[in-house]
């Protein structure tokens, strides 16, 4: 079994020093000038964001402030009216087959789990395996079992999600969205649904993830993963990045006064 | 007459001419169940598109099917449609009467079943990249099947005795036969309670198989995901709560 937790290509992270990433490659994600309107709520305002390849943004805010809205457009999960999205190179047009290159190269984790209530661990993870990567049962669950011994919980792999933990449902769901082979991952608060001795397990395999080289985009509330893994702090409100900087300027030297606000409220 | 028979009552019991209308009676809420929960799925499909002629028809039809008595829609099917040149057998008519009604209700019972499957496993299906035929038959169908046995247990019992309308067209079920027997020998409670022992019968033995279908989907939920099912379509609603 060769698996490993994501694309190797980066594995020697850029911690800290890179603001801007370097555009030798095609970046993961770019987008530009994208607007996201809910009836007369402006969700997303001009939105320019560039993730290189291998990069960990933490996107930060107040709530409403468009940081889930940001990340589901990056799968299309959530359609943006105007401007463009790439990831990886592919256009987020209308287009149902780059919307499906798109959600393949993508993993999602989702602050409400979203595991399958009705399938175990492992039916979970080799749904997706067999049904759009047409694996074989027995190399799905070779995979599955190889992802759910990576967030150590194989031992689960026969037992229903109502029977886990919200840290185990998490880890569980890391492992399923891992199992497709994904290039970015996408966490949606992954921490916030969890009672607070469950969110350390949770971050501890975001972290291994990161080690590896992943590409990720993380909204969260967790300012001590944020100071620890993220290359670059997006910091987001009524829409828009406000901000955009290495962890260590983020938080000693916040540029805009809402920024500074922000973290005056959540750093106690 | 002013005594009640007991052994008469068993005699109608056993009395073969009844018990034929008793498989009458099965038949015709079996094949309503089936008709209706094939019209019904279509109906409730229409009723979910983002299409409004389509919603919008089949938003009608439920208004329409739910709002009038069964009664008339069979008395109408059966001898109104014929001064349009539009003939059934007898059976026929029982049965798209049946169906036609059946489906209304289904239809509301399948719908409500798939929207109460939350919004997050739909977009965990799609950010899995999973086909919209393997989101279907593998999360939501099974999740709000789950979901509509209850109330769909509860519409089929209502069916099992609403077939007793179709003797007002002659269809020969067990309410008929028990009115032909009772016209023949005018021992009125004997003959009735032999049919309501039979309606009894069948109402209880749908009950106990309504009650292994709901141990066996709801075998997987543990009372945790239960309670998830219920808290879910409401926490997502609201746009603003996200974000």
């Amino acid at each position: 079994m060769s698996a490993s937790l994501g694309n190797t290509a980066m594995a020697t992270s850029i911690k800290g020093e890179m603001v801007q990433p370097k555009l030798r490659d095609v970046p993961a994600v770019r987008m530009e000038a994208v607007y996201k309107h809910y009836g007369e709520f402006t969700a997303l305002n001009e939105i320019d964001l560039k993730v290189a390849k291998g990069e960990k943004i933490v996107v930060c805010g107040p709530s409403g402030s468009g940081k889930s809205t940001l990340i589901r457009c990056i799968n299309h999960i959530e359609k943006h009216d105007e401007g463009l999205i790439y990831v990886n190179g592919t256009e987020l047009d209308r287009q149902q087959k780059n919307i499906d290159a798109v959600r393949r190269d993508t993993g999602m984790v989702f602050q409400s789990f979203n595991l399958f209530p009705h399938m175990t661990t492992l039916e979970n993870c080799i749904l997706a395996p067999m049904t759009v990567s047409g694996m074989t049962k027995e190399e799905a669950r070779d995979l599955a079992m190889h992802f759910l011994t990576k967030v150590r919980i194989p031992d689960q792999a026969e037992k229903f999600p109502g029977q886990l933990s919200g840290g185990q449902q998490q880890r569980v769901a890391i492992a399923r969205a891992l199992c497709m082979r994904p290039k970015i991952m996408l966490f949606d608060e992954p921490t916030s649904a969890l009672d607070p001795e469950m969110v350390k397990e949770v971050l501890e395999t975001m972290k291994k993830l990161a080690e590896e080289g992943m590409t990720m985009l993380c909204v969260t509330h967790e300012m001590g993963f944020a100071r620890e893994v993220a290359d670059r702090i997006v910091f987001m409100n009524e829409g828009k990045i406000v901000e955009q900087s290495a962890p260590e300027e983020f938080f000693n030297y916040p540029k805009s006064e809402r920024a500074r606000t922000f973290l005056d409220q959540i750093i106690h | 007459m002013s005594h009640f028979s007991p052994t008469a009552a068993v005699n109608y019991f056993f009395n073969y001419f009844l018990m034929k209308g008793v498989l009458v009676t099965i038949g015709l809420t079996i094949a309503a169940v089936i008709g209706g929960l094939i019209l019904g799925m279509g109906i409730a499909l229409m009723r979910m598109s983002s299409n409004p002629v389509l919603s919008g028809a089949a938003r009608f039809y439920t208004w329409f099917f739910r709002g009038t008595p069964l009664l008339i829609q069979l008395v109408v099917i059966y001898s109104g449609l014929p001064q349009l040149g539009i003939k059934f057998s007898v059976i026929t008519c029982a049965l798209v009467g049946l169906i036609l009604n059946e489906a209304a209700y289904l239809a509301e019972i399948v719908r409500s079943g798939f929207m109460a499957v939350s919004a997050g496993q739909r977009e965990a299906a799609w950010a899995l990249s999973l086909s919209p035929w393997v989101t279907f038959r593998r999360i939501t169908l099974p999740q709000a099947f789950r979901l509509m046995i209850p109330p769909l247990g509860n519409s089929i019992n209502s069916l099992l005795k609403a077939t007793s309308l179709a003797s007002v067209i002659s269809v020969e079920e067990l309410m008929r036969r028990s009115d032909m027997l009772m016209q023949e020998h005018f021992q009125i409670l004997e003959v009735y309670a032999a049919a309501t022992a039979y309606y009894l019968i069948l109402t209880s033995v749908w009950d106990a198989i309504q009650r292994r279908l709901e141990k066996h989907f709801g075998r997987s939920s543990a009372s945790k995901s239960k309670r998830a099912a219920a808290r879910v379509p409401v926490a997502q609603a609201s746009v603003e709560a996200r974000a």
